[in-house]
């Protein structure tokens, strides 16, 4: 590396184009890094786990519209109908899709007669099969019974007596209590309802939501002219068995207007704006690296074109190939480094900047030698091919003219 | 037609001044052709590039055709390089790119010419050097000498009263040489002053002025003969 | 000259082509890329209905709980519930006001064949129509006794109209809305605004309903909002009248202030309702009714997305990046020029016309790249449409490159390589020729 002294001197007689390079290199680093960082926090919050069996679940949304629309009945027909097609694994109402964005929540808390409003968590309505039909993992107590569930109107007074938990919603309200038996409290604690099992995992319908984790479950339907139901086939039969399901629904009563939605769809829906934005995020990090290399290469195809006389006659004096092709990766290697150096700074800057404006996370600073290698490994394959035609040069362009 | 006075001009870098002409006078009447020798790094290229406007001086005074030039604006020295100067390169400078019609273009343009005036002007030049069947030609297609009267129709193409050579026959063989000596004689004949450089002890001998550069100062003048005489012994 | 340094230009691209493609290639990714992400954001960011954007405000009272705010720092909740908004409506201050909600229903037409399909409405009052301007193809709107007692008519939205009765002048003709007869006595032109300012609370940028009910049918057929509704208090909601009493927010309000003086004077009335019925143990917060125009909602509502500002800044960094990418490139192409220009300055040109000359080139691939950047641009929106676009189709619209938006792109790719342009062409102007015909 006797080289670096000469070379450096070099680049300090072209400073501009020499700061244009490593400018560039920061601006590219500290962008890919900070894109880099929102992707794969976003990728973790998609990934979380939901508990549902999502490939196979699909929801039946029945809207009645006649006058005589009798809910408690059509819902008791349905149900024994779906329950009997071949390939559905189980069947029950449901009052809201996980993830899909809509639902109900209401605040909980572990004190009776309380004034805080407590922790909000989603609350469904599901009925015996519901544990089936989503393919719910229960780690504690039992699911609901059929003597359990009650079907009431919307507007009523009346409440359930049980409820099942998600794990991570009893974690929060008892810590490492258990939470059977225990009683769980709603409507500033005036009312309750006694916790008799627990699922691994329910998500509420908020993904983005700070409640994501929690819910409650009621051994309840609810009785009104738009009725839900949560149905899961025989793994891959889904596709195949939804337009059996509307077909059979519609000719059992026609009164009403059948939409069908796949719990995939829900989910997709949900996270569609993540997922775009991690596309576009990577898409434009991708471009970045291709100008910023391309870039690399145009300048020093010029610089090479530049010098082409005083390599010839730097090989007519003796250097090897080699000696000029190492010549261009280590100037190479300044220019990126500085890059790199720039581009750290700048990079912790711009991430302090979106935690501050948009709340994003803190960036993780291993983030930054990772990139800084993979600067330098971009920059010796840019600029890899224009050094490889300068070594190739040969001595006798020192006498031409030109 | 060119009156230099104690032109001085140093050139600073981090190191070393050098001071490239001191002391620098020199008195070309209009019509004269002037023949400029002298040893390598004396400042004969420096001193006519000062005389053709290309570089400015850090003292003295220097009157073209009766303008002072110190203290004019950039595009008033580019307006009087371009109709009262000539310039001749040693290495022709001739833009590769463009055919011998649109290098002759480059100074009219700059002129303001209209495109007929242009047109006319270019043919005529290049009929001038010879080289009126080539105007389609790019410099690479050249011998030389033809690029060398290629360029010295661009020089003459603006009818300038005042042409400036840096060794114009440097890169050619003697029989080039004296084509182009012959080409810059007949401009001479036609009233064009001449300021030429050259390392060629003969053809200096053909100019009717020689000067000797030394140091950065014209060392001696001595009038080879009149133009009347040099008329008579052609 | 222009002419002449136009042809100097287009030579000079034509000698090095690979590195001219890459430059205007580098416009016009970065073009490309800012006006994707910036015309889903202006379209976001616009003025749904700039000519009284200002004069339109969106109501709200702080009738949250005592504990904390509706959203911090101290927002009041974006909706209103039964109970005050019937008592605003009975205000004369306004020379228009509408409250309004969205609810859902089957939907036919007489024709008895006919498959019901569900459409949203928004049940509203008269002023809804001259308050927002929407144009009408037939018929008009309904009267006052219509918000005050059950009448069953609707002014259909133009797809609907399209739907139920192929396109045709429906006024007086019936449609049904869960088996309820209604008779049609508008029809309205296409009305989408974007965003649907209005009612910015199941999404910014959902499509306007299809169908609009009077106020008066909202009570007698006992309608439900089909948008969110949001309470803080325990109440015991157990008929369709305890909720219209409860303190649950679901619904919409709007009223046109057409001066300052108009404005104070109703957050007058406002302030002192509240004042009135905080005597009767509602209202717990402090006072902090809000009267926001349009362009002050829209912001107050995050109607714009983090993530989409996100993008338009990182959007402007890669165009950046673009612009030093092509100074450097610049730079290094002027300074292989050097020689040439020098020659030009010895044959008669100034400094300035060099630079002028430098610059057209610039201007040129400028214009090329935001040319490439537009057809890019194109591309990408296409792109992100497919990626971000939802099930009503509506906000497809913020996906568009309209006229406005294409110059823009155009003057932003032109200045952008001109400023990239300025410095190498003002360095390589101004060197001293002398040197450079030397080194030839
Ligand atoms: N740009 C410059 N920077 C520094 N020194 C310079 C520069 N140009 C010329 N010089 C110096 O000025 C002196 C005169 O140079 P000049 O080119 O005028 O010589 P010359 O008489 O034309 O020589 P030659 O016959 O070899 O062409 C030399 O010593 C040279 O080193
Ligand atoms: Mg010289």
């Amino acid at each position: 590396m006797s080289e670096i002294g000469p070379i450096l001197r070099a680049l300090l007689r072209n400073k501009t184009s020499a700061l244009l390079i490593a400018g560039q290199c920061a601006l590219t680093l500290a962008i890919v890094v900070n894109a880099l960082f929102i992707i794969v926090a976003r990728q973790e919050l998609m990934q979380r786990p939901t508990g549902l069996d999502g490939e196979n679940i699909v929801y039946v949304q029945s809207m009645g519209f006649t006058r005589d629309f009798r809910p408690e009945a059509v819902i008791r027909e349905d149900l024994d109908l779906l329950r009997r097609l071949p390939g559905v694994v189980a069947a029950s109402p449901i009052n809201a899709i996980p993830l899909s964005g809509g639902g109900s929540s209401r605040g909980y808390s572990k004190e009776e007669n309380t004034e805080s409003e407590g922790i909000g968590a989603a609350y469904y309505e599901l009925d015996e099969q519901g544990q089936k039909a989503l393919g719910l993992n229960l780690t504690a107590g039992r699911w609901f019974r059929p003597e359990d569930v009650q079907a009431l109107p919307e507007n009523t007074d009346q409440y359930p007596y049980q409820a099942v938990i998600s794990q991570a919603m009893a974690r929060k309200l008892y810590g490492e209590d258990a939470p059977l038996g225990k009683r769980l409290y709603f409507q500033n604690g005036q009312r309750s309802v006694a916790i008799i099992g627990v699922v691994e995992h329910l998500p509420s319908a908020w993904v983005h939501a700070e409640n994501f984790p929690y819910s409650v479950v009621y051994p309840r339907i609810t009785t009104e002219k738009f009725i839900r139901y949560a149905l899961r086939t025989e793994p891959g039969r889904r596709d195949e068995l939804m337009p059996v399901v509307e077909q059979a629904l519609r000719k059992a009563n026609a009164g009403r207007i059948i939409r069908l939605r796949t719990q995939s769809e829900a989910s997709a829906r949900s996270y569609r704006g993540d997922k775009a934005m991690n596309i576009i995020l990577a898409s434009v990090s991708g471009l970045i690296v291709v100008i910023t290399a391309l870039g690399i290469v145009g300048l020093a195809t010029f610089s090479v074109r530049r010098r082409t006389r005083q390599i010839g006659t730097r090989r007519a004096l003796g250097a090897s190939q080699w000696q000029v092709l190492r010549y261009f990766l280590v100037e190479n290697w300044l220019l990126t480094t500085i890059g790199v150096l720039l581009g750290s700074g700048l990079a912790v800057a711009l991430n302090l900047y979106l935690v501050e404006t948009y709340s994003l996370e803190r960036l993780n600073l291993w983030y930054l030698p990772a990139a800084a290698v993979l600067l330098w490994l971009l920059g010796w394959a840019a600029v890899y091919a224009p050094a490889r035609r300068a070594s190739r040069i040969s001595p006798a362009t020192a006498t031409r003219n030109i | 037609m060119l009156s230099m006075h104690n032109i001085s001009k140093v050139f600073r870098t981090d190191l070393v001044q050098t001071h490239a002409l001191r002391d620098f006078s020199l008195e070309v009447a209009a019509g004269e052709f002037v023949a400029v020798t002298g040893p390598s790094g004396s400042g004969k290229t420096t001193f006519l590039n000062i005389a053709g406007l290309l570089e400015n001086f850090d003292g003295g005074s220097y009157r073209l055709d009766g303008v002072d030039v110190a203290g004019l604006s950039d595009s008033a020295l580019a307006r009087l390089r371009n109709e009262k100067i000539g310039f001749i390169f040693q290495s022709f400078n001739l833009i590769p790119d463009l055919n011998l019609f649109d290098n002759v273009d480059v100074p009219l343009r700059y002129r303001g010419f209209s495109a007929a005036e242009r047109k006319q002007r270019i043919e005529e030049a290049l009929e001038k050097v010879g080289l009126g069947a080539r105007m389609k030609h790019l410099p690479s297609q050249l011998s030389g000498g033809q690029q060398q009267r290629a360029a010295i129709a661009r020089a003459l193409a603006g009818s300038p009263r005042f042409l400036l050579a840096d060794e114009p026959t440097g890169n050619l063989d003697s029989l080039m040489a004296r084509q182009v000596m012959e080409l810059l004689e007949q401009l001479h004949e036609e009233g064009t002053t001449i300021v030429m450089v050259t390392h060629d002890a003969e053809l200096a001998r053909r100019a009717p002025r020689n000067i000797h550069v030394l140091d950065g100062a014209v060392s001696d003048l001595h009038v080879v003969g009149t133009p009347s005489l040099r008329a008579a012994t052609v | 000259m222009f002419a002449y340094y136009l042809r100097l230009s287009l030579a000079s691209l034509r000698r090095h082509p690979a590195l001219s493609a890459l430059m205007v290639l580098a416009i016009a990714i970065g073009i490309g890329v800012c006006m994707t992400t910036l015309t889903v954001h202006t379209l976001m960011s616009s003025d749904p209905i700039p000519w009284k954007s200002d004069k339109l405000f969106a109501v709200r009272l702080d009738s949250w709980g005592p504990d904390r705010p509706w959203e911090e720092p101290n927002e009041p909740p974006p909706e209103l519930n039964w109970r005050d908004a019937t008592a605003l409506m009975a205000s004369d201050i306004p020379p228009r006001h509408a409250a309004m909600f969205k609810s859902m229903f089957t939907v036919q037409n007489e024709d008895p064949g006919f498959a019901p399909y569900m459409v949203e409405a928004r049940i509203t009052h008269k002023d809804f129509f001259a308050l927002f301007d929407t144009p009408f193809l037939h018929g008009g709107g309904w009267g006052d006794s219509a918000d005050k007692n059950l009448e069953q008519v609707v002014v259909l939205g133009k797809v609907a109209n399209d739907k139920l009765f192929g396109g045709e002048n429906s006024v007086g003709r019936t449609i049904r809305l869960d088996e309820r007869e209604f008779k049609v006595v508008g029809v309205l032109a296409d009305w989408q605004p974007v965003p649907k300012f209005y009612d910015v609370n199941n999404g910014n940028f959902d499509a306007a309903e299809d169908i609009y009910l009077p106020w008066g049918t909202a009570q007698p057929f006992q309608l439900r909002t089909a948008g969110n509704t949001n309470g803080w208090k325990p109440e015991n909601i157990d008929s369709f009248d305890a909720f219209l009493n409860s303190e649950s927010v679901w619904i919409q309000f709007w009223a046109e202030l057409p001066d300052t003086e108009t404005k104070a004077r109703y957050q007058a009335f406002l302030d002192a309702y509240v004042g009135e019925q905080k005597k009767l143990g509602r209202f717990p917060r402090p006072l902090n009714n809000r009267l926001s125009d349009v362009n002050q909602f829209m912001s107050e509502r995050h109607v714009v997305g983090d993530d989409n500002r996100v993008l338009v800044g990182l959007s402007f960094l890669f165009l950046a990046v673009c612009l030093i990418n092509m100074v450097g490139l610049l730079l290094a192409k002027f300074l292989g020029k050097a020689p040439e220009l020098a020659l030009r300055r010895a044959l008669g040109a100034s400094q300035w016309q060099i630079v002028q000359l430098n610059l057209v080139e610039v201007g040129l691939v400028g214009l090329l790249g935001g040319v490439l950047g537009l057809g890019l641009a194109y591309g990408g929106l296409e792109a992100v449409k497919t990626l971000y676009a939802s099930n009503d189709g509506n906000d497809v619209r913020l996906y568009a490159l309209n006229l406005p938006l294409a110059l823009q792109a155009m003057a932003i790719a032109l200045a952008a390589s001109l400023l990239a342009g300025l410095y190498p062409a003002l360095k390589v102007g101004r060197l001293a020729p002398a040197g450079l015909l030397k080194t030839q």
